[in-house]
């Protein structure tokens, strides 16, 4: 099995090296050495999950003498099989996809080149191996970016991801680097061992090794994860090929989440970093997610789709359900994976149906649909809306873990599910539909369907990747004054229910219309405009640039280039 | 008599200011394979300098405060200068230099004199390599200026492949030596230090960054040139490869 894993991750290195060195003038060769090299990658991964399955022990493998460590636990093993299986279908799309691009072949050397760096990446038993790993992942994708050498814009934006992929290593350095002083050593498993046995060794401000360490990790993975205030590149990511925009925005931009979980033992002490994760990631997830609503480039959108779910994600880290942020991570890889990779058929429809929407007579007379639609009984939608989604959310966790529903990470969850269940079924009742009692037994069953499917996988599939109970010291990790977090929880679902009520009621009466007079379009209008300009936060980044950038020519021109 | 030793070793082996000079030696040395012959063996005699004159022997055990921050100012002042530098050969300088004052970072620690000579080399080797290339774009071109002409990749793919691989070998991209020197350097600050040694990192990755933009991305409108031999890509390739191989050896050892 030992020689097995490091074949793993070594087959896409031979692959790139003979694509390199051997085959840059064989298009189709190579394509085919490197589509087959991933298969069977793909396909050993996945042996190496069963077996550990059915073996169920971790083990770590020696490659080097000092560094270049493995680690088969199941983090690892699910991530070995989730990348190499996403990379096994951006492969298989980029063969014919990429056929009439310059470079085909240095393409395919490059795809196979960042499979195995990733794999390498979050397989790390040592931080070395760790670091260089995270530093060659923004290496070179910065040249799969940058593949189009034509385009000036490919370089630009290749270039804004290499610089704030390479601001996120410098804490994720320090991290490293406070731990091998503190712990004098480089792997990961005795660090984590001593962390278990000490967890309250003193650094400095105040703060215990763990929690500045947790602080320097969550900062590390924001960056990577696209998180407000360093989101600036994912959007532009677009620039390069479709391709590696898919494999950008399904798998490498998922490091972050990642990059928790493999730390989990050190935030397990480290409550302060998951509250500033949670709060980070909330404002990422809302921020991204109204970008996305005004976006009319579906690419776009669906770049900013990610910074809204990379929030979601950090935010599940922030209270403690590290297992559910693989979990959605890997979800979220999938789907958005195959989005980009049919973005071009959409397009394609798009242009063949104009999207006008439908004209009420046109749709009564020509498509012989009634004219006047009908709704639900309003206090029938509001029972639904309100109690449907709470009494699904809280008895799928209470049939599967009752524990689970003391838990404050857990009940933001369910609260959060709440939310966006109520919200969707609020939409659906402002639906026109000839049988609105169908149409909400459709949405409810869909609801129901999704919320057990989320419920039985996050609580096996956290079994699986934490057998030994640490869900729990995160969760507790994660955990604020219970007076406090009670309080705010009946604070918020106060204002959301009165939200949703004055929304229905100022529709459905007119009264809103009757008191703006206009006055709101103003601020609403406002709000675009700064949400267009994506807050003005990369303008202030290419101003600071600029501004560095003369007065280091100053510098030079001063020194006489010396 | 060791102010003197001091001024030149400093010098040769550059810390701000006395790097003005290294700098100024280099440019003038006649044609572009005089310039990497100095920016390799300057360093050396620098170092060797220090260690048979006993000066670097006599550092007090444990780091020198005052040399700490004048090896790490210099570093951060080349890397922020090398950012906004287009000409390649003033890039190669300048970013060498910030590489070679980290080589002082590493007093007090009773290293192996070959083990010093060794890290230095690691800086300049890349430098070296770089003012190569630039002298033969200087050939082709009539300068090695790259604010003018972009996308070299199309239309000297081979030279500008070499061009790329030793920027990120200058750089400290793993699995390049350079990569573990940084490694080992920042470990050695104490922990407060730590940030102003990663800076170096950042300002790295911001010049590298700017420099690859300038070479590799737009559409050519000048005169068709002449691209490197396959024979001689070969032979430079396998310089960065055994140079890589020394990245890998000097990793595995620690």
């Amino acid at each position: 099995m030992e020689i097995l894993t490091i074949i793993t991750p070594f087959l896409l290195v031979l692959s790139a090296i003979i694509i390199f060195l051997f085959l840059r003038s064989k298009r189709r060769i190579s394509a085919r050495v490197s589509v087959i090299a991933t298969l069977v990658t793909f396909f050993l991964s996945l042996v190496m999950l069963g077996y550990y399955v059915v073996a169920g022990h971790s083990q770590v493998v020696h490659i080097g003498i000092h560094w270049g460590s493995i680690w088969l636990d199941p983090l690892s093993l699910i991530m070995w099989v989730f990348v190499s299986g996403i990379s096994l279908l951006v492969h298989m799309y980029s063969v014919r996809y990429m056929v009439e691009e310059p470079n085909y072949t240095r393409f395919f050397a490059l795809l196979d080149l960042m499979t195995a760096i990733i794999l390498f990446m979050v397989s790390a038993a040592d931080l070395v191996t760790l670091l260089v790993a995270w530093f060659l992942v923004g290496v070179v994708l910065y040249f799969l970016l940058g593949h189009d050498t034509n385009r000036p814009a490919a370089g630009r934006y290749a270039f804004w991801t290499q610089i704030t992929y390479r601001a996120g290593d410098l804490p994720l350095w320090f991290a490293a680097f406070v731990l091998i002083k503190t712990y004098h050593s480089i792997s990961l498993p005795v660090i984590f061992a001593q962390i278990q046995i000490n967890p309250d060794l003193h650094a400095f401000w105040g703060l215990s090794i763990p929690e500045l360490v947790g602080f320097l990790l969550a900062f590390a993975a924001f960056a990577r994860s696209a998180q407000f205030l360093l989101h600036g590149w994912l959007p532009y990511t677009m620039d390069g090929p479709t391709p590696v925009s898919a494999l950008m925005h399904a798998g490498i931009v998922n490091a972050g989440g990642f990059l928790f979980n493999r730390f989990a033992p050190v935030f397990e002490y480290a409550g302060g970093a998951l509250h500033m994760a949670f709060i980070v990631g909330l404002v990422t997830a809302i921020i991204g997610s109204a970008m996305m609503l005004i976006q009319n480039d579906v690419k776009r959108s669906l770049g900013y789709s990610t910074m809204g779910q990379m929030g979601f994600m950090v935010m599940e880290c922030g209270v403690g359900a590290f297992p559910l942020a693989i979990f959605h991570l890997i979800a979220h890889g999938f789907f958005k994976g195959s989005m980009f990779l049919s973005a071009g058929n959409v397009i394609g429809e798009a242009r063949a149906h104009d999207g006008v929407p439908p004209d009420s007579i046109y749709t009564a007379i020509v498509e012989r649909r009634p004219a006047k639609p009908s709704r639900l009984p309003w206090l029938a939608a509001a029972a639904l809306t309100i109690l449907v989604p709470v009494a699904v959310l809280s008895l799928s966790h209470f049939f599967v873990s009752s524990e689970l529903l003391y838990e404050q990470g857990v009940i933001i969850l369910l609260f959060f599910g709440w939310v966006t269940g109520a919200q969707a079924l609020f939409a659906t009742h402002k639906m026109t539909h000839t049988n609105p009692w169908r149409l909400m037994g459709g949405i409810l069953e869909s609801f129901v369907l999704v919320v057990i499917g989320y419920t039985l996988i996050s609580h096996y599939f956290g079994s699986f990747l934490y057998p030994h109970g640490i869900s729990q010291k995160l969760y507790a990790a994660a955990s604020i004054n219970a007076f406090v977090f009670d309080a705010l929880v009946i604070f918020l679902a106060f204002l959301f229910v009165g939200g949703w009520a004055l929304t229905f009621f100022a529709d459905s009466s007119g009264w809103w219309d009757r008191v703006d007079k206009g006055r709101w379009r103003g601020a609403y209008l406002s709000m675009y405009a700064l949400l267009s300009r994506e807050l003005y936060v990369n303008d202030l980044y290419a101003r600071l640039t600029r501004l560095l950038l003369v007065f280091s020519h100053r510098l030079n021109i001063l020194l006489r280039w010396c | 008599m060791n102010t003197l030793i001091w001024i030149m070793a400093g010098t040769l082996l550059p810390w701000f200011p006395l790097s003005w000079i290294f700098n100024k030696l280099i440019a003038s040395a006649p044609g572009f394979w005089a310039q990497a012959l100095a920016i390799l063996v300057f360093p050396q005699l620098g170092l060797l300098l220090l260690i048979h004159s006993g000066a670097w022997q006599a550092l007090p055990v444990g780091p020198d405060p005052d040399l700490r921050v004048v090896a790490l100012f210099t570093a951060v002042f080349y890397a922020f200068r090398a950012a906004s530098t287009r000409e390649v050969q003033v890039w190669a300088r300048l970013m060498t230099t910030s590489g070679l004052a980290l080589t002082w970072l590493l007093h007090g620690q009773n290293l192996d004199p070959l083990i010093l000579q060794s890290v230095a080399l690691s800086w300049s080797i890349p430098g070296a390599l770089m003012l190569v290339w630039a002298g033969l774009l200087k050939q082709r071109m009539g300068g090695a200026y790259l604010g003018l002409t972009g996308g070299l990749a199309t239309v000297l793919p081979r030279l500008s492949a070499l061009v790329t691989l030793t920027a990120l070998a200058a750089s400290a991209t793993p699995i390049f030596p350079n990569f573990f020197i940084l490694l080992h350097v920042v470990k050695a600050l104490p922990l407060l230090w730590i940030p102003g040694g990663l800076l170096v990192l950042l300002l790295w990755g911001w010049a590298v960054g700017r420099f690859l933009q300038d070479l590799l991305f737009g559409i050519y409108r000048g005169e068709l040139l002449e691209d490197l031999t396959v024979g001689g890509t070969w032979l430079g390739g396998l310089v960065l490869g055994l140079f890589a191989v020394g990245g890998i050896f000097w990793g595995a050892h620690g």
